[in-house]
């Protein structure tokens, strides 16, 4: 199982979440984060801006879905054709266990499911 | 080591917290953040639909809605891993959907900023 956490700008993390449940992926966490990336922030006149406000969506999938999953978000998050400075980023790290609490079902990376005795 | 995020509901945080801290599992990093599963109906906002209230029935058009959750990140010894997923669970399972989700995730090296030193030792035993 993969985790992709993709940080994205907070006027197109609607479209991208509406697009991923379009896909068949309704499952997504957000949080509004501030950062910058290499271009060192935004410089307007004298000031600096390095903290810009960005929506991070984290999403748990498997193996097979991962290139579907982040091609989604790319073109979700994308502004214009081509994107354009600030349109964000894409992380992936892999997930070695994932746990439901409500049932208690323990799902490893090869497929098996149990449930976990409390 | 390991990471384990655990997506919990808003008002089981001070549970979720004396628990781990019972357990021997005191440092962790916690946030807000909205979410959504896969893809539940929202009881309340159906029957207030049915009774006819505009409200409801307004919200019920929308495709996405985001509740409210806390996420917890903990980064712990390979040994500690199972006992930190079970504190979590007992703490927070009532048996309905929305209880969360637990990720363990792998993790390369830790640095403890004070002194510098590098590798498990910078975590709790």
């Amino acid at each position: 199982m993969i985790m992709i956490r993709s940080i994205v700008r907070p006027e197109k993390s609607d479209k991208v979440l509406a697009d991923l449940m379009d896909a068949g992926f309704p499952a997504v966490t957000r949080m509004s984060v501030v950062g910058r990336g290499k271009q060192r922030g935004i410089k307007i006149g004298e000031i600096t801006y390095d903290e810009l406000p960005k929506d991070l969506l984290f999403t748990v999938v498997k193996d097979k879905d991962k290139d579907f999953v982040i091609k989604t978000v790319i073109k979700a998050a994308r502004s214009g054709g081509k994107g354009a400075f600030g349109d964000g980023k894409i992380f992936v790290t892999p997930v070695d266990e994932i746990y439901t609490i409500s049932s208690g079902i323990r799902e490893t990376d090869s497929g098996e499911t149990e449930e976990v005795k409390i | 080591m390991k990471e384990v995020m655990a997506i919990i509901r808003m008002n089981m945080m001070n549970q979720t917290k004396r628990a781990l801290a019972d357990a021997g599992i005191s440092s962790l990093t916690a946030r807000d953040a909205l979410g959504r599963g896969k893809g539940l109906v929202d009881m309340t906002l159906l029957k207030g639909a049915e009774q006819g209230y505009e409200e409801a029935i307004s919200q019920l058009g929308q495709s996405q809605r985001l509740i409210p959750k806390r996420i917890l990140f903990i980064v712990v010894k390979e040994k500690m891993v199972e006992k930190t997923v079970k504190t979590i669970i007992k703490v927070n399972q009532t048996g309905k959907s929305g209880d969360g989700k637990i990720f363990v995730m792998p993790v390369r090296d830790s640095v403890r900023v004070r002194t510098g030193e590098k590798g498990a030792n910078t975590l709790d035993d």
